[in-house]
């Protein structure tokens, strides 16, 4: 175990090092060149001794790939982000549909046109629905975590799907964070060696990806399942965590919920500001909280609703926008809460597009309005300072 | 590996039973019952999307040995993780191979193909070509023959040609990627499956593409799948040749072609050929006959 600073595409990294894969296959795309680069000289340097490191001629290759090394027994790790996570859609269809355990690195960037290089989350938000576990790291730390327990969840019998790890582009992939890197050992403790379920071997002919009738329904249903199945898995899995490595993570990370009338929801790299502007509040009484997504796919949905038990008022702050309809994790909540006892007063702020900073003043104002809704009993759907609907 | 002399010579084992749910006359079902006879029991297929696709269907098939059917435009690169992954578990001994329709290889595949030539990894790419993407129903490719009629060059008042462009010189571009390839025929079975020997021994990436005759698009009575097979290497249409380390070889050398009349009559796809088409399709077949017998045994690419 070492305590060093590294940047978010290096946790990435330092993630699939741990793990070993057998085979990465890559290209380029920014935010998430370094994370590559840096796998590359680790490769020459030595330290990837077991690992494969491949250059292919496209992102969609990149997946193909993968599914291509996967599909016969070998564990694998990629990493991209936004233009090269939508080259991919359609094989990360197939990647899932197959059961493959990959793990891929997303660094979120936002998608053309126009083009921006910075972060927001319409491109792994566009793969919500793609059968793929999908993960958001708040820290440096949670990425390469996120990428052990990614692994877990992947590989584990009864879930066998592949994970994305996602990360906020520039916030996290270039800024340095203290990160401890564990050790091999205790690596190896928390993940024995890989046993791959599916395997491609000379003496027993296996057909992988071919057209059914009727039971492709039973296909669909099974890998909803083996989603679900995650949510218990991965409790599972963040208690042996724990046990090793001596962190704990949650589904949902929860932060000054259980008094709080006021409940911000998030993603990603803004909640750390989020909370600190909470803090802040707090001193001055108002009664505000903060439940963060860190798992997307499976969607925890009774787990939001117990942490929501108490909220009068929920602002769901969605880093992304679904143009005709307005912030994609909105509606989530709302269906969710549908379902509960508690229906508290719900909110959508649509913020930060290509990057756009998310400072302390912005979310104090977010909680502002969103007292102001909870005392006139009227929810609104605000993007960046304009009323949209 | 000794070379396959005579059609007694190929061996009698079957990876491709019965019980697919092919057309009649269907030359590439008929390419990878042979070709496994060569490629024998450890052998991956990856295939891309098109008619081959539907040999498996689930849960059953009519192959003996493992297949991987990923999408349309990416057989090359999921053989290329295949084989990394295979090496990696130490299976280096199993063959991965790429049966792939002309649309997936000349077209939508072609980067995806393009870069694992390059980077010659150890896979066998065959290219079954049908001149069309033959499962959505015979429409036109990069590699469909100038003239020919399909679903989406029909002749009309405005275009009676068909087809007015003219095909991908394939072998050529695989060629300068520096790797094995070679051409093949269904009626030249010995020539295949030495092509394929040959591939199987080297150290690396190697093309084979087999002409792909297709009764059903091609409209033709589905006996004659071999005779058009054979007619397509006499009339010049479908030269049998290989580039090896950029040299050429011509395979079956012959003092004069046959017209390309011959060939054409037979097949529904160019019956209403106008006469000024045909001339045009046989002076383009002289040319590239004329250019592989200048460049035969010396190097080409
Ligand atoms: C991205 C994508 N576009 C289109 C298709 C539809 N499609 C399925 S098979 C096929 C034809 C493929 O042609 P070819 O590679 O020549 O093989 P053939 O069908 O002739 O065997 C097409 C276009 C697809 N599967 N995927």
């Amino acid at each position: 175990m070492k305590h060093i600073l590294i940047t978010g595409n290096e946790a990435a990294a330092w993630g699939a090092r741990l793990v070993e894969p057998q085979f990465i296959p890559t290209f380029p795309i920014t935010p998430q060149t370094e994370c590559i680069e840096t796998l590359a000289r680790w490769k020459v340097e030595g330290d990837l001794p077991g690992t494969d490191f491949e250059r292919m001629e496209s992102e969609h290759s990149v997946m193909s790939a993968a599914i291509g090394a996967a599909a016969v027994g070998a564990r694998v790790f990629t990493a991209t982000s936004s233009q090269g996570l939508m080259l991919m859609h359609e094989v990360l269809y197939i990647a899932s549909g197959m059961r493959l355990p990959i793990v891929m690195a997303n660094i979120s960037r936002g998608l053309s046109a126009p083009v921006t290089l910075w972060s927001d989350h319409n491109d792994f938000l566009d793969q919500r629905d793609s059968g793929w576990i999908m993960f958001h790291a708040e820290n440096n730390q949670e990425v390469l975590d996120m990428i052990l327990q990614g692994y877990r969840v992947a590989e584990d019998p009864k879930v066998l799907l592949p994970v994305m790890v996602n990360m906020d582009g520039y916030v996290l992939s270039f800024t340095d964070e203290p990160v401890i890197i564990p050790s091999y050992e205790d690596v190896k403790q928390f993940m024995p060696a890989y046993d791959p379920q599916h395997t491609i071997t000379p003496d027993r002919p296996v057909t992988v990806g071919p057209p059914v009738m009727d039971e492709y329904t039973d296909y669909k249903a099974q890998a909803h399942l083996a989603s679900r199945n995650a949510l218990t898995v991965l409790k599972d899995i963040q208690d042996d965590f724990e046990k090793i490595f001596g962190r704990r993570y949650h589904t949902v990370d929860e932060f000054m919920l259980d008094d709080a009338e006021l409940v911000l929801i998030t993603q990603g790299s803004m909640s750390t500001t989020a909370k600190a502007a909470i803090l802040e509040m707090r001193e001055e009484g108002v009664k505000v909280g903060l439940l963060r997504l860190r798992v997307i796919r499976p969607w925890p949905g009774e787990i939001i609703c117990k942490a929501l038990q108490n909220a009068k008022a929920i602002a769901v702050i969605d880093r992304n926008i679904a143009p005709g309809k307005g912030g994609i994790m909105l509606p989530e909540i709302v269906e969710t809460l549908y379902h509960s006892n508690n229906r508290p007063l719900v909110s959508g702020f649509i913020v930060g597009l290509g990057g756009k900073p998310q400072t302390e003043a912005r979310i104090k104002e977010i909680t502002r309005k969103l007292a102001d809704d909870l005392a006139s009993g009227r929810p609104r759907i605000e993007w960046n300072d304009l009323e949209v609907s | 590996m000794q070379p396959i002399k005579s059609i007694k010579d190929i061996p009698e084992l079957d990876l491709f039973t019965g019980g697919s749910s092919v057309c009649a006359g269907c030359g590439p079902s008929m390419g990878l019952k042979l070709a496994l006879k060569v490629l024998g029991p450890k052998t991956v297929i990856i295939n891309s999307a098109g008619c081959m696709t539907l040999l498996p269907l689930f849960p059953n098939t009519p192959l003996k040995v493992s297949w991987i059917h990923n999408a349309i435009e990416n057989a090359a690169t999921t053989a290329a993780g295949a084989r990394h992954g295979l090496d990696a578990l130490g299976f280096k001994d199993m063959n991965v191979v790429v049966y792939a329709g002309d649309g997936a290889t000349y077209d939508i595949g072609f980067a995806s193909l393009s870069s694992t030539a390059i980077k010659n990894e150890r896979v066998i790419y065959i290219c079954y070509n049908n001149q069309s993407y033959g499962n959505t129903g015979f429409q036109c490719t990069t590699a469909t023959p100038y003239g020919s009629e399909t679903k989406t060059t029909p002749r009309g008042k405005e275009n009676p040609i068909g087809n007015t462009n003219i095909h991908k010189d394939m072998l050529k571009l695989m060629g300068v990627h520096r790797v094995y390839c070679a051409t093949a025929s269904l009626a030249y079975p010995v020539d295949f499956l030495n092509k394929l020997n040959k591939a199987k021994e080297r150290n690396g990436f190697s093309y084979i593409e087999l002409l792909g005759t297709c009764a059903t698009g091609w409209n033709f009575d589905p006996r004659y799948t071999i005779k058009i097979s054979r007619l397509a290497v006499r009339c010049g249409m479908w030269p049998l040749y290989e580039i090896d380390d950029r040299k050429l070889s011509l395979n079956k050398e012959f003092k004069q072609l046959k017209p390309v009349d011959e060939y054409l009559q037979l097949q529904g796809r160019y019956k209403q050929l106008p006469p000024d088409g045909v001339t045009k399709l046989q002076s383009l077949v002289n040319e590239h006959w004329a250019q592989l017998n200048e460049f035969n045994a010396k190097r080409y690419v």
